[in-house]
This record gives C-alpha cells, sequence and structure tokens, in this order.
C-alpha cells in the first residue's frame, strides 16, 4: 500500500459537484479527492451517486456545479476526448469495443497521432504487445474482440487508457463480469500502475475487494459525500454503516410475519441462467415463497435480478434446475404458461418491457389475457369489453388519464406503473414477481403501489420484491433474501434484522 | 481453333467485360454500408451516371480519352449529387433508410430523373460518339488464354481493378479505414474515441454515389454505347446483393461481379452453342446464392466471423449530454 | 447549435400538417425544377390533375392504375407497420400472376363466378407461398427479410420469363404457328375477365373493389382480432410482445403470408381486370410492387389511407403516361413521385423529434447513478 503523502498535489480534485437529472438529485454538492499513485475506491448502493460522479469525471456529464481540478489544474471538460487528452481514461462497466475488430485496432482506434498510412500495422502490434507485456496483461494484438475472454476484453479496455498515456483511470464496477482469478489479476495490474505514479478510481460495491486493493475509500449515499477513511484504518462494519445507514420513515409498512405454515407457492431450485451476454448470471439459486408472505430480494443493481425475475417469468430460459409454481414445475422459458399458471410480472423496466408504449392504456390492460376469454372468443377481440375493463381498472387503480384510448407512453411514471399493477393484479395471479416497482416514483405514488402489494399479500398472494432499494425491502418484506453475484447469500427473518449485517451481504462479505 | 475463340476462354472474358460495372457500384455500395448507411438507391443512381455520362460525352469536345475521363467524372459526380438527398435524410435526419434508398430509385431512376433528363436532352437513339474501346495492354492481346482476358479490356476495367486495391489498402492499411470500420461495427466506440460519425456516414454515402455513377457511366460509354431508358435493367439491385455476396470485402467483390457477369453472358453465348438449359436457370443463381449466403451469415457462428457491419442500417443519436 | 430531441408527445395537429405541408412543400419544389427546365410549373400542374381525374375517362384510368399499387400499397403497409421490410412485393405479385392465370386456364369452361372466385385464390395462395420462404428465413434464422425478398423478386421475375419465353409451359399459348414463333401467354376466356361497375362518374374494376375491402378488412383486423392485436404489440415493442407471451415467430411468418397474399391478389387483378394474359415484360416494366412501398410510406401504413394515396399516386402516374411526350418529357412523374416521398420523410423528423436551436448546455440525460 502506498503512502500518501501530505501536502502534495492531489491528481484529482472534485469540488461540490452537483448534477441532476429529471426527478433525481444524483450528485449533491460532493467533494472528491484522489492522490496521485493511490487506489481510491468509490462505495456506495445504487442512487448513491458513484457512477455519475466517475461520469462527471471522465466528460460524459458535465456538472450543474462545482469545479474539477487535475494535478491543481483547473479543467472543463465537454467531452470523453477532453478528458482523455488531460490524461483521465475510464474503463466502463460494459465495455466500449468494436467487437468484429483487433485488439490492435481497438486500442489505436482514434489515435490521431498514428500516421495516415498504417503500413506500420506490425509497428503498432509491436507496440501493443510490449505495453501488455509491461503491465503483464498478456494479450494477442491481433486477436478479434469477439474471440476473447471477458477478462481479457477489459484488458484491451484498460490498455486502451495506457496507449493513451492515461495518468488517471477509473474503473466502473470492474469485476462484475470478472472470475475471482481474472479479478486477482486485476487487482495486481492496478499495483502496478499505481507503483508508476498513475492513480486509480476503483467504482465499486463489494466490500472485500476495496478492502483488499484500495489506499482510501470515499462512501457515497444519497448523493453526498459520507465521508473518507483510510482503507488499513477502517473496517467492513465501518464501511456497511456508512454506506447503508440511514432512518426509515415511511408509512406504508407491513407488519412481518412468520409464515412459515403456510403453503409454498413458488419454489427455485437450484436455478442456473446466463445473462445477455452468455455469462453466468444466477448461480445456483434456491428460493421459496409462501402464500401471503412478501419475501425481499435486497442487493446492489447487476447483480442477476433481473435475470432472477425473467427466469420465473419465462422470458429467459433457465440452463439447469426447476421453478415449481404451487408444487408443480414449470416449463423452461414459456411466458405463455408462466402467465396462464397464474405468475405476474411487474418488470423493472416498465415503459421498455412491461407495456407497449404507443397502445392505448385499454390495450395494454388486456397485454397478456387478450387470448383468451371473455377478452377475445375464438380469436375475435370484444373491444366494448376491453374499453369496459379499462374503465374499471383505471377507476379501482386510480390511473389518471383522460380516456382508456389514451397512447400509454403519455402518461407518467407513476400511472404507467399503476397500469402495469392493474393488470398483473386484476388476472388473479397466485404469486407476483415485483422488480424495482416503485423506482422513478414519486412519493404518492409509491406509498400506492406498497399499498396494492401489501393488499394483495393479505389475499394470500405471494410476492417477490426484488428492489434495490433497502428502505422498501425494509418495510414490506416478512423475510429478506441478499443476492450477490447471482447467488443468494442469506435469508433472513425481517424481524430483528440487522441492517449492517444485510449491509454487509449485499457487498459480500459476511 | 484458336484456343482464345473457346468457350470457356469467350466466357472468361465476358464475365470480366459485363460484371465490371458492378464491380464500381458494389464498392461504393460497400463503403457506405461499412458506415452503417444502407442505400436502397443504387439502381437510380447508376442511372443518373449513365444519362449524364453520355450527355458529357456528346456535348464536350476534345481528345477522345480526355473527353471520356471528364465524362465518366460528370457521370459520378451527378450520382453523388442525388445521393446528397439520400445521405441527408438518412445521416442527418434520421429517416427511414430503407424508405429513403427506395424513393431515391424512383426519383431518379427508370421513370424518373434520369429518364427525364435522357428525353429532355433527346439522347436516346443516338450513338455515342466517344466510347470505351478494348486496348490492346502491353500488345499481348492474342497471347492464349491470358490475352482476351486480362490485356484486351477497357479502360474502365482497369480502372476497377487499381479501385478493388485501393479500397483494399484503404480499409485495412490506413487510419481513416480502420474508423470507418469502426463506425460501422460500433459507433458509440468511435464516437467515444473522438470519431466523427455523421461525417463518416456522409462522406461514405457520398463516395458510394460516385461509384455507383462510374458504374452506371460504363453501361452508357461501354456496354452498349448509346442512351436508352432504364438501361441498367437492375444492376444496381444486384450491386446491393453482391455486397453481402462479398461479406462486405473489396476483393470478393470482384469474384462476385464476375460471377453475376458470367451469368449475364451465359445465356447468349449458350443459345450460340445450342445447349438447352433455360439460361433463367443460370441468371437465377446469383441471387438463390445470396439468400443462402446471407442465411449461413446470419446465423451466429458466422455473424462475427463473416457478418455484416453491426450498425448497419439503424441511425445513431448520441445520448444527451 | 441545433439539438434534436425525441419527442414526448406529438401534438394532433402536427400528424396532420405535417403530411399535408410536405406534399406542398414537394409540389413547391418540384414546380421550381420545372420552372429551370424553362416550363409553366402552373399549367403543368394544371395539366397533371386534369389528366389524373378531371378529363373524360380520366378517373376510369386512374382507377387501373391506382388498383395494383393499392393491393401492393397494402401489401406493403401491413408488413412494414410490424418493421417487417418486406420489399418482395413486386415478385409477390408476380407469382400471384402466374397462380392467378395458371387457374384461369384450367378453370377455363367453368362459369365466371368459380373461375374468378379460382383466380382469386391462385392470386392469394401463390402470393403467400412466395412469401413464406423470406418470413421462415426471419422467423427461424433471423435472416434479414431486406434481401431476402429482393432477391425473391429477381427470381420470380426470371420465373415469368421462363414460362412464357424460354419453355413450353401450360401458360404459354402453343396453339398457332405465330404463336410458337412470338412467345405469348395463353389467352383467357372472357369468363375469366373480372367484372367492373360503371358509376358514371367511373367505372370501377373489381380489383379496386377488392382493394377497398381490403384495407377495410385489415383496419378490422388490427383493431378486433387476437392476431392484429399481437401485430400490433410485435411492431411497437419486441420486448413486451415476449413478455405479454406472444409468439412472435408465429406472428411474423403469418403477416409476411398476408403480405404476400395481398401483393400476389394485386397480380391476380392485373390478370384479370386489365391484361387477361400472362404478360411477363408488361408486369416488369410497371414496376407495381415498389411503386407500392412509396404508397404504403406515404399512407404512413395506415390501411385506411392507402386507398386514398394509391388514387392519388396512380393519378399522378396516369398522367404522366397519358402527357408523355416532347412536352412532357417521361421521368416527371417518378421526379415528383421521388420528391413527395422525401418531404414526407423529411417532415416525419418533424413528426418523430423536436428541433431546438440554443447554446450547448448539458440537458436532459437518462438517469444514472
Amino acid at each position: 500500500m502506498n503512502e500518501v503523502t501530505a501536502g502534495q498535489v492531489p491528481a484529482v480534485a472534485m469540488r461540490s459537484i452537483t448534477k441532476r437529472f429529471p426527478g433525481v438529485l444524483a450528485n449533491d454538492a460532493v467533494d472528491f479527492e484522489a492522490s496521485q499513485g493511490e487506489v481510491h475506491a468509490l462505495l456506495g448502493e445504487n442512487g448513491a451517486g458513484k457512477s455519475t460522479l466517475a461520469s462527471i469525471l471522465t466528460g460524459l456529464y458535465r456538472p450543474d456545479s462545482g469545479q474539477i481540478a487535475i494535478d491543481g489544474r483547473r479543467v472543463e471538460f465537454h467531452s470523453p476526448k477532453d478528458a482523455m487528452a488531460a490524461g483521465v481514461s475510464m474503463v466502463h462497466q460494459h465495455f466500449r469495443l468494436a467487437a468484429s475488430l483487433t485488439v490492435s485496432d481497438n486500442i489505436v482506434l482514434g489515435d490521431r497521432r498514428a500516421g495516415w498510412l498504417r503500413t506500420s500495422a506490425r509497428t503498432i502490434d509491436t507496440t501493443v504487445e510490449e505495453l501488455a507485456k509491461r503491465y503483464r496483461m498478456p494479450v494477442d494484438p491481433r486477436a478479434r474482440i469477439w474471440q476473447l475472454s471477458v477478462g481479457e476484453q477489459q484488458r484491451v479496455e484498460i490498455l486502451k487508457a495506457l496507449y493513451r498515456g492515461a495518468r488517471i483511470l477509473i474503473l466502473d464496477e470492474p469485476t462484475s463480469l470478472l472470475t475471482p482469478q481474472e479479478a486477482d489479476d486485476l487487482f495486481v495490474t492496478l499495483r502496478r500502475m499505481t507503483d508508476e505514479g498513475r492513480t486509480v478510481v476503483f467504482v465499486s460495491h463489494k466490500l472485500d475487494e476495496l478492502m483488499a486493493v484500495s489506499d482510501r475509500v470515499t462512501v457515497l449515499r444519497g448523493g453526498r459525500s459520507i465521508g473518507t477513511v483510510v482503507t488499513r484504518e477502517s473496517s467492513p462494519a465501518e464501511l456497511a454503516r456508512m454506506m447503508i445507514g440511514r432512518e426509515v420513515m415511511f408509512a406504508q409498512t407491513k407488519k412481518a410475519q412468520d409464515l412459515s405454515r403456510a403453503k409454498v407457492v413458488l419454489e427455485l431450485l437450484g436455478v442456473n441462467a446466463n445473462g445477455d451476454l452468455g455469462i453466468r448470471a444466477l448461480n445456483g439459486v434456491s428460493l421459496s415463497v409462501r402464500d401471503g408472505e412478501i419475501v425481499g430480494v435486497a442487493g446492489v443493481s447487476g447483480n442477476g435480478q433481473r435475470q432472477l425475475a425473467e427466469v420465473i417469468s419465462g422470458t429467459r430460459p433457465r440452463t439447469s434446475g426447476d421453478v415449481l409454481l404451487a408444487g408443480q414445475k414449470l416449463r423452461n422459458a414459456d411466458a405463455e404458461e408462466a402467465i396462464e399458471k397464474g405468475v405476474a410480472h411487474v418488470p423493472e423496466d416498465r415503459m421498455g418491457t412491461g407495456v407497449a408504449p404507443s397502445l392505448s392504456i385499454a390495450d395494454n390492460l388486456i397485454l397478456k389475457s387478450h387470448k383468451r376469454p371473455p377478452i377475445s372468443r375464438l380469436g375475435i377481440l370484444r373491444r366494448g369489453l376491453a374499453l369496459a375493463n379499462a374503465r374499471d381498472l383505471m377507476k379501482r387503480f386510480a390511473v389518471a388519464a383522460p380516456d382508456p384510448e389514451t397512447p400509454t407512453r403519455l402518461l407518467s411514471g407513476g400511472n404507467v406503473q399503476k397500469v402495469v399493477l392493474a393488470r398483473e393484479l386484476s388476472s388473479q395471479p397466485v404469486m407476483i414477481v415485483a422488480a424495482n416497482p416503485t423506482r422513478g416514483l414519486d412519493v404518492g405514488a409509491t406509498e400506492s403501489v406498497r399499498a396494492l402489494l401489501i393488499e394483495a399479500a393479505s389475499r394470500g398472494v405471494g410476492i417477490l420484491l426484488i428492489s434495490e432499494d433497502l428502505d422498501e425491502i425494509l418495510v414490506l418484506a416478512d423475510r429478506i433474501a441478499v443476492i450477490y453475484e447471482g447467488r443468494i447469500v442469506g435469508v433472513i427473518p425481517r424481524a430483528g434484522a440487522d441492517v449492517q449485517h444485510i449491509g454487509l451481504m449485499m457487498a459480500g462479505s459476511s | 481453333m484458336n484456343v482464345n475463340d473457346s468457350i470457356v476462354v469467350v466466357l472468361a472474358a465476358s464475365a470480366i467485360f459485363y460484371g465490371t460495372p458492378l464491380v464500381f457500384a458494389a464498392v461504393g455500395e460497400l463503403l457506405a454500408e461499412r458506415s452503417g448507411v444502407l442505400n436502397l438507391g443504387v439502381e437510380g443512381m447508376m442511372l443518373i451516371g449513365a444519362v449524364t455520362a453520355f450527355w458529357s460525352v456528346q456535348n464536350l469536345s476534345g481528345a477522345d480519352w480526355f473527353v471520356l475521363l471528364l465524362a465518366t467524372g460528370i457521370g459520378g459526380l451527378a450520382a453523388l449529387a442525388v445521393s446528397l438527398i439520400h445521405a441527408v435524410l438518412a445521416v442527418g435526419l434520421r429517416a427511414n433508410q430503407i424508405v429513403s434508398g427506395l424513393a431515391l430509385t424512383i426519383f431518379a431512376g427508370a421513370t424518373g430523373l434520369s429518364s427525364y433528363v435522357g428525353n429532355v436532352a433527346r439522347l436516346g437513339g443516338q450513338p455515342a460518339k466517344h466510347e470505351f474501346t478494348a486496348l490492346n495492354v502491353f500488345g499481348l492481346q492474342d497471347v492464349p488464354v491470358a490475352g482476351p482476358i486480362l490485356f484486351h479490356q477497357n479502360a474502365l476495367v482497369y480502372a476497377s481493378w487499381v479501385l478493388v486495391v485501393l479500397a483494399l489498402v484503404y480499409l485495412y492499411r490506413t487510419r481513416t479505414g480502420l474508423h470507418l470500420r469502426a463506425v460501422g461495427e460500433s459507433p458509440e466506440t468511435a464516437d467515444v474515441m473522438g470519431v466523427n460519425v455523421a461525417r463518416y456516414r456522409y462522406a461514405h454515402t457520398l463516395v458510394g454515389g460516385f461509384l455507383a455513377g462510374v458504374g452506371g457511366a460504363y453501361f452508357s460509354l461501354a456496354i452498349t454505347p448509346n442512351w436508352i431508358d432504364g438501361m441498367t435493367s437492375g444492376a444496381g439491385w444486384i450491386a446491393i446483393a453482391l455486397v453481402i455476396f462479398a461479406f462486405w470485402r473489396p476483393e470478393l467483390t470482384l469474384v462476385g461481379a464476375y460471377l453475376f457477369g458470367l451469368f449475364s453472358s451465359l445465356g447468349f453465348v449458350l443459345q450460340a452453342r445450342q445447349v438447352h438449359l433455360p439460361p433463367e436457370v443460370f441468371a437465377s443463381l446469383p441471387y438463390v446464392m445470396t439468400v443462402v449466403v446471407l442465411v449461413v451469415v446470419s446465423t451466429g457462428w458466422a455473424k462475427q466471423r463473416l457478418g455484416a457491419p453491426a450498425a448497419l442500417g439503424t441511425p445513431y443519436v448520441r445520448e444527451e449530454r | 447549435m441545433i439539438r434534436i430531441q425525441r419527442r414526448q408527445t406529438t401534438p394532433r395537429w402536427l400528424l396532420v400538417a405535417v403530411p399535408a405541408l410536405s406534399l406542398v412543400a414537394a409540389f413547391a419544389a418540384a414546380a421550381l425544377v420545372l420552372l429551370v427546365a424553362g416550363k409553366d410549373p402552373i399549367a403543368t400542374y394544371q395539366r397533371i390533375f386534369d389528366r389524373a381525374f378531371f378529363a373524360p375517362g380520366a378517373l376510369t384510368s386512374t382507377l387501373v392504375t391506382a388498383t395494383p399499387l393499392l393491393l401492393t400499397g397494402l401489401a406493403a403497409a401491413a408488413a412494414f407497420r410490424m418493421r417487417l421490410w418486406n420489399i418482395g412485393g413486386e415478385g409477390q405479385l408476380y407469382l400471384g400472376a402466374i397462380g392467378a392465370s395458371g387457374v384461369g386456364i384450367a378453370l377455363q369452361h367453368q362459369p365466371a363466378p368459380i373461375l374468378i372466385g379460382g383466380m382469386i385464390a391462385g392470386g392469394l395462395v401463390a402470393g403467400a407461398a412466395w412469401a413464406i420462404i423470406p418470413g421462415l428465413l426471419r422467423a427461424y434464422l433471423n435472416t434479414n427479410e431486406i434481401i431476402t425478398t429482393l432477391m425473391l423478386n429477381y427470381v420470380a421475375g426470371l420465373l415469368l420469363l421462363y414460362l412464357i419465353f424460354d419453355s413450353q409451359s401450360y401458360w404459354r399459348d402453343l396453339s398457332t404457328f405465330t404463336a410458337r414463333q412470338f412467345p405469348q401467354g395463353k389467352v383467357l376466356a372472357d369468363a375469366a375477365t373480372w367484372p367492373a361497375f360503371d358509376l358514371q362518374v367511373a367505372i370501377v374494376p373489381f380489383g379496386f373493389v377488392l382493394g377497398i375491402l381490403a384495407a377495410i378488412a385489415l383496419w378490422l383486423v388490427y383493431r378486433s382480432t387476437v392476431f392484429g392485436f399481437q401485430v400490433r404489440v410485435l411492431g411497437d415493442s419486441r420486448a413486451a410482445a415476449r413478455y405479454a407471451g406472444i409468439k412472435s415467430r408465429r406472428v411474423i411468418v403469418a403477416m409476411m403470408a398476408l403480405s404476400g397474399a395481398l401483393a400476389g391478389l394485386g397480380g391476380a387483378s392485373e390478370i384479370g381486370d386489365f391484361r387477361h394474359v400472362l404478360d411477363p415484360r408488361g408486369l416488369q416494366q410497371a414496376g407495381l410492387g415498389y411503386a407500392g412501398i412509396v404508397v404504403a410510406a406515404l399512407a404512413r401504413y395506415n390501411p385506411l389511407a392507402v386507398p386514398v394515396v394509391a388514387v392519388l399516386i396512380g393519378g399522378l402516374a396516369n398522367a404522366g403516361y397519358s402527357l408523355q411526350g416532347p412536352d412532357f418529357p417521361a421521368g416527371l412523374v417518378g421526379v415528383l413521385q421521388g420528391t413527395i416521398l422525401f418531404f414526407a420523410l423529411g417532415g416525419e423528423l418533424l413528426v418523430r423529434y423536436r428541433i431546438t436551436f440554443g447554446s450547448s448546455r448539458a440537458l436532459v440525460a437518462p438517469a444514472r447513478t
């Protein structure tokens, strides 16, 4: 670990950075500082503001107010190019690589220093090879990106930055797609870079990694900076407390119940599934939900939550394992069967998946029931019935819109969610999977959504509440499961649960 | 009988002769598609090239080679001007590229601008005052086999070979070519690395237009040295298919173009030799083959190794900052 | 600097104003071209509209041109609305013509209703079959339908040529010595001529009536059938369709079949209403399939708007043909059509996006934290 020399000009100094997006204050007068030659971690859960801060530093966003100084010089970035010119480079969580081009191609892309005629292709390959060797990140310059493993692709991203002489390297959740071995190799590389005096800003929510590799940690929560500690002098428990600690103040709460004697409505046994890029997203997940129970799945975004919801609702295939509904096995990746058997799904992407945005409210309310009586008979849709159904549901669920024929995309986020809930709840489900149901909603809408879920549970519907908002789980769930890297790392009853312990589990350290 | 009169040699030479306009148009479309822009207006642009080049040849005076060079250039530029419409719509205004390209063909094609110009200037029914004739390169035109095939073609044929070489060098050996490939593959990546996506798309769509125009000029100045309404008879559409057939690689467009050229001339030649297979069977082979190739290219295995520029046909809108 | 942002909502007046304005702008632009060419735009337009609609017999001729455009326009509109780029209307129309004329020849001694009914069926089935091939390739192998349908257009064209010019096929007239020397198709029986309806102001071909019925039927399908509902969902959001348990692949194949059937009906109408013989050159020169795409695009894929646009475009084309001469070169039609389409496409931008001018400040961005 490097000693931070007092009095040195910090490599990065961000003062009073504020950034607002519609509906959310992502960064609230945040101060951040990183010294030369150190690995400085940015810790926080979702919504804490760490990715936004990193994006501002790398020139992707411009702050509403605040200043940035690199090596003591005030800078203003209008684009990532400016940041790169100042020596700041970011390795994104989702790589920016052109899949069919070679490693060398990707590395030199956009580099004006290279000659116009690349008859020096071999020279570039050699340069890349030497660079890779120096940092002990072996990679074949002539390989095409799609041929590489994820860890190797990340190396290419890092080499891209080093090739351009990056002095400050920002890594956004770098180990989210890596194997443990690849992650270790990465840490070794980072050390080599800081030994040369470069600065690494490491954005993550994984405590054990931060403890192992960083010199200092800055914790963000709710858009604010909570504090900066020297890693060596701190502990996972302290960090978790800083990351999670809050006062919970919501009106809609559910009395935590022990429903261990109720019937099991949903059961997952050893479910494995892959994500969109073919990498394992769910790892031997076993979970159960009983009638009338709300099981909250807590975790930081990107640990398999979306894939979990999709596997249960039948929109994503499992590679192994079973999903049982009321004791009966559900067919793999059959959304139609899941719908018919009574699995309701409130997806996290309500506009992109939960509704067909250009279609009317009435149409979206029959999105899943359109194939069956009473809405349709012999292939003919009974529009009158659909409209009446829509009016009824819109009243019951207080959807604010002029009429049922209004295109759904004109509605506010809260109303869209009400449409989704109205549809899912009115189908008399036996089980609901709700993923981030109140994300982006205002207080009023949030309260109504939670009230609806509580009411459904009281009628005996089993609910799997997957939420990146720990507050929500703490007020609604009967039992709390924590998901980390595609595994369920713990299930505890809500009554008497230790928030810090949950925080540790969410951050992978327990 | 002289081996140079044998069916194989004659066919090979004609394949090259008839395939050349396809090479120009296909390389042009290839460059545009590599930047991510699908231009279905190739047929229209070729016809514009044909008519303007013919007009130039009839109305400009000077030495043979000079007029032909100028005319070909004018044909290219006219087509480039027309392709600007598609570029503005597709790149600047993010319109639906398919409809825009088709509109271009209708606007400029056999019932459109090219026909209008040809009729207004009364270009029909006249023989060309200058035409591209077969050259005797290095005096080798009578060498067995290679003579008629390689050394007895017109100047544009040789120009097309130079074009393919230049395109290869450009794509794989220059920095700009690398940027082009990145733009078509992943415009977000290129953008972040400081490459101006819109500029590349505009530029290469226009270059595609120019080359299509040259291909069209070949029709009115080399194949049938006169002007007929709609004289390319679908060559533009074949060029589009050719780009896929060639897996977006310039050297393979030569192979594909000559194959198509072969099938064009096969019908006549076979009839002359009393072979009774319906010419349509041969003529349909290239199209069927393209479909087969496309199916192969679309499967996962091939998609990465051989596939289309990933961002082909989709407008690029940068996320707001 | 100019900033382009996607609109959240589209004011209703814009939806009507923009296509109308595009039309006006297009005519204005074309007028400029005419002026440059030394012609009087007002007079030219007057002549066009006269020959298209108002001169005696004009409306009838226009309907003749508009009928196949109506059907291929519906074919394209149905598919394109679902973002299924069926450019194969041309080939599917040829197959429909082949199918219809084949049935027409086979049933030539039957009474008219059976004969005509058979021709319609032949056209529908043949067109659908030709479109199902690329449909299956797209649905199950994810093969780009733009190119496959385009390629099949050529194969269909060659098939037409083969049947009449290079074979002794069933479709070919081999009855006389002249017919054997100068290849042509068998002329269909009189009973195979489709009826036409004399409405004083114009004579309406049966095909046009079928087209209107098809447009209404398509509209009803979208509104009130399960299939139509699924098509609308799939055209709007593939993710939502999967989420809703819709079997996307089946819908794709079914829609391609429907689109092909409509184009095939267009081919049947060409034979039954107008040509009465399989005429490869005539069919290929007309480019009816491609023109249908223009119609569909201008009608913004709305089945009820397609007949109106088809009549307008048909009128334009018809005027072009009948006015053709030294004073009115062929080609003006294409120029006008193309210009209208360009402006319509450009106008689309105004409908979908909002254009603002201003300084470069950080604006709306997706919330990422």
